[in-house]
């Protein structure tokens, strides 16, 4: 990522902690990462760089606050768009209109499973018996594979190129034409990101974003009955919330108390609040039961003792009483609640 | 009573003859005799071991040091036919590997990186197989000293004893006397040779010395901007090669990209293809460059950067004139340009008394130190620290001599390709005008016909993306 690539990650008014940023990127998903993300709204960036290296984002980080573009704030980690910095933030710089929905989906999976796809149908279609193939996982081997084998036939590369034109024709032209250059497949080897980036004039992360955009387009394009890569990317769609997150919230569903879940799943207290918080912040408020752990008199008691905008509050500066009372868990809930239903301060 | 080799090759290749080389190592396997195979890139030495595997029960079993390249490997076999086939090694998913592991009799040909083999629960599994044959793939690998240098493979010999030594294949492109000698030592094995001639008559060898890295990139610049193409400029430094490769788009306006091992497959497999396409004049590589281009038409290969060994130069020069027509291999060298190789086989190389304190102390020690972690590999593979000094020692000697008869090779005021057919205990022709030209000596790029005469223009694309995606189906 280049300082421009996280200048646009960035807000003049809310402080946000280059390490959330990072590790959204690399999939570290802790709670406190998570509800972080949420309230950066940067949960798309999940996954998007599992191979970045730790403190990446460093570098950028310093030559923006070189350019007088951010400042930090009680630490350095924690960064804020000066006024120049913001004018800069809004020149053009593409946003993906797809990104609320990136992880619904397995989106790098989906990308390996629909670029090898193109490939194999565009070798099918020149009859081609011999070339090579992308290098992906097994995984993705497989699935094409045995997509391939069902969905070949005369008709398919038609298909696919219809399928695939309506899915760019809805993304800005020059998205269309990057997801296009990156494809590969007959006589085509495609063209590289750098030398995208290069010929476009912008960074390789951005057209790598560009590149996801189209991609999520297609793949929401392929829910569809009749969409040729339907039955290869079923498998891609996936809830945000991990498996085990989703046993601890079903079973709070069916009446259970944290403790029963805990000795029941045989895991820690601990983690089943973890469980419940992961999933309250990846999930649709109206998904989550909050009422039924946020009783009114919590719902009470935190509407009384906080004041403030929401990133503003802090446990440990409740009273004492009330931090007896509440362990974090609610404190937390509670914040999740409100930043879901557009409140933002106390 | 097996069919013959020729109606093999004929069966799976549709070859009516062998290429040189490729009848004489497998008529030596046939014969149960473990093989050592000196053979030129592009002389086929991967068919050598197909053919063998297909007409022997069991599986081929493939050892490469080459991890970023091993599954382009097993593609190149997928493609040439050879389905069964699979690549183990660090880079290889927990799931791809359980999954390999639950078929493992099923494969015909398993690639393994040499650490992957090293580990006992892997070494288990394999005994258990029935090895047709063992490869030693890059088997130079064992003799040389740098910043790829693979420990694992001075364990080949104990893991080949343990594995019943099973009947082996050892390839290399280049491989003088002696490091024959430490091949065949290392491996315990006392192998048939089969060795071609190294010599590329077609190829003119050049080596030019340039007062200092400025002038050096000046040259270069001009270089590539004269001379025909396609070509490639091979470097030491990832680094160097992507910062040159964007230098020499602005200077020469010739269509470059750089090709190491840092970049991810999918930008590995696209620039190996455009270069193969001809949608690129000029890479600028590491040595990680080279083994999946079948491309005939490379006309210069040009080094940066002082190789380490004759062998290695030997080796990335063959890409060049596969077609046998006129091309190029220039060295550009300024002075105390040994400096880097030296540097690079030093980075993680333990002194003496490094080595007595540790084995003395192990715990003290932190394996975070490379240097440290090669130590912690021998001794928990078992090496006494007299092998480990020895060993280290062994090696220091080799790597110095092969850097000094590169500087010879550079230093040489008459003529190269006797130079470096001498290293390999080969006689060369006499030397003229279309054979070298040592560093002094004018070198007229026109006389030998290597400028270009055309300057392909970039590929236009039209029709939008429409089209262009109308194109692939
Ligand atoms: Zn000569």
């Amino acid at each position: 990522m280049e300082a421009v690539d996280l200048l646009v990650l960035l807000d003049s008014q809310q402080f946000r902690r280059l390490r959330v940023i990072e590790n959204l990127l690399r999939e570290r998903k802790t709670v406190s990462t998570l509800y972080w993300g949420q309230r950066y709204r940067l949960l798309y960036l999940l996954g998007l760089a599992k191979k970045m290296s730790r403190g990446a984002l460093d570098l950028p980080a310093q030559a923006l606050l070189q350019q007088g573009l951010i400042v930090t704030g009680e630490t350095p980690d924690q960064v804020r768009l000066t006024p120049k910095g913001e004018q800069q933030a809004t020149q053009a710089y593409y946003q993906p209109q797809t990104r609320d929905t990136w992880t619904r989906l397995d989106l790098m999976a989906a990308r390996q499973r629909i670029l090898l796809a193109v490939q194999v149908t565009s070798q099918y279609a020149h009859e081609t018996k011999r070339y090579y193939p992308l290098a992906t996982d097994l995984a993705t081997r497989q699935a094409v594979r045995r997509w391939f084998h069902q969905a070949k036939g005369q008709s398919l590369p038609g298909h696919l190129f219809v399928s695939l034109k309506t899915a760019l024709e809805q993304l800005p032209e020059m998205v269309a034409e990057v997801v296009t250059a990156l494809f590969t497949g007959y006589q085509q080897p495609g063209q590289t990101v750098d030398q995208l980036a290069r010929k476009y004039q912008r960074t390789p992360w951005e057209i790598y974003l560009m590149q996801l955009d189209g991609l999520m387009q297609i793949a929401q394009d392929a829910q569809d009955q009749n969409h040729p890569l339907r039955s290869l990317l079923q498998s891609t769609w996936q809830s945000p919330v991990s498996r085990s997150a989703q046993q601890t919230l079903a079973a709070v569903g069916r009446g259970r108390s944290l403790e029963q879940i805990a000795t029941a799943r045989r895991i820690k207290p601990s983690t089943a609040r973890e469980h419940l918080l992961e999933a309250a912040i990846l999930m649709p408020v109206t998904a989550f039961p909050y009422d039924w752990i946020l009783t009114p008199e919590i719902q009470h008691a935190f509407a009384t003792a906080l004041a403030g905008p929401i990133d503003s509050w802090q446990y440990s500066a409740l009273p004492q009483a009330l931090q007896e009372r509440y362990a974090f868990f609610y404190f937390r809930l509670y914040a999740i609640w409100c930043d879901k239903r557009g409140v933002e301060r106390a | 009573m097996l069919e013959s080799l020729e109606s093999s090759l004929e069966k799976v290749f549709g070859f009516q003859t062998f290429r040189s080389g490729q009848k004489a190592a497998l008529s030596a396997l046939e014969a149960g005799q473990d093989t050592l195979a000196v053979l030129p890139t592009g002389a086929g030495k991967t068919l050598i071991y197909q053919l063998y595997g297909y007409r022997h029960a069991g599986c081929v079993l493939i050892i490469s040091p080459l991890l970023s390249l091993m599954n382009d490997q097993v593609d190149r076999m997928r493609v040439a036919g050879f389905r069964r086939s699979a690549a183990i090694n660090s880079l290889t998913s927990y799931s791809e590997r359980q999954e390999i592991l639950q078929h493992l009799a099923d494969y015909q040909f398993l690639f393994m990186s040499p650490e992957m083999l090293a580990q006992p629960q892997m070494l288990h599994r394999i005994k258990q197989l029935n090895l047709s044959l063992l490869v030693i793939d890059e088997a130079h690998c064992i003799v040389q000293w740098g910043p790829d240098f693979r420990p694992e493979y001075l364990l080949l010999g104990a893991i080949r004893t343990q594995l019943q030594q099973p009947l082996t294949l050892m390839l290399t492109a280049t491989a003088g006397r002696s490091t024959r000698e430490e091949i065949a030592r290392q491996l315990r094995s006392t192998p048939t040779i089969v060795a071609e001639s190294v010599d590329r008559p077609n190829i003119f060898l050049d080596v030019e010395q340039v007062a200092d890295e400025p002038a050096k990139q000046v040259r270069l610049t001009q270089l590539v901007g004269q001379l025909q193409g396609p070509g490639v400029v091979y470097f030491s430094s990832k680094q160097q090669a992507t910062e040159t490769a964007i230098g020499l788009r602005q200077d020469t306006g010739v269509r470059v990209a750089a090709y190491h091992a840092g970049l991810d497959s999918e930008d590995r497999f696209k620039i190996q293809q455009q270069f193969m396409a001809g949608q690129l004049d000029v890479i600028c590589a590491t040595s990680a460059f080279g083994m999946g281009i079948d491309k005939d038409d490379v006309r210069y290969v040009i080094h940066y950067h002082l190789p380490a060994d004759l062998e290695s130069y030997a080796q990335e020069i063959g890409r060049a004139g596969r077609d046998g027509k006129p091309s190029i291999a220039i060295l550009l060298y300024a002075a105390g340009d040994e400096q880097l190789p030296l540097f690079l086989g030093q980075a993680n190389r333990p002194e003496a008394d490094t080595i007595q304190r540790y084995y003395a102390r192990p715990q003290a020690f932190s394996e975070e130190d490379a240097a440290i972690a090669l130590l912690a590999f021998y001794r928990r593979h078992g090496i006494s620290e007299t092998a480990v000094i020895n060993l280290f020692t062994r090696r220091e000697r080799e790597r110095n001599r092969a850097l000094a008869q590169m500087l010879a090779y550079v230093r040489e005021p008459h003529c190269l390709r006797h130079n470096w057919l001498q290293a390999f205990d080969e006689q060369s022709p006499a030397h003229d005008e279309q054979c070298c030209s040592p560093a002094g000596a004018p070198v007229d790029l026109a006389q030998l016909g290597l400028l270009a005469t055309t300057r392909t223009a970039p590929t236009v694309v039209t029709g939008g993306w429409t089209a262009q995606l109308r194109r692939l189906f």
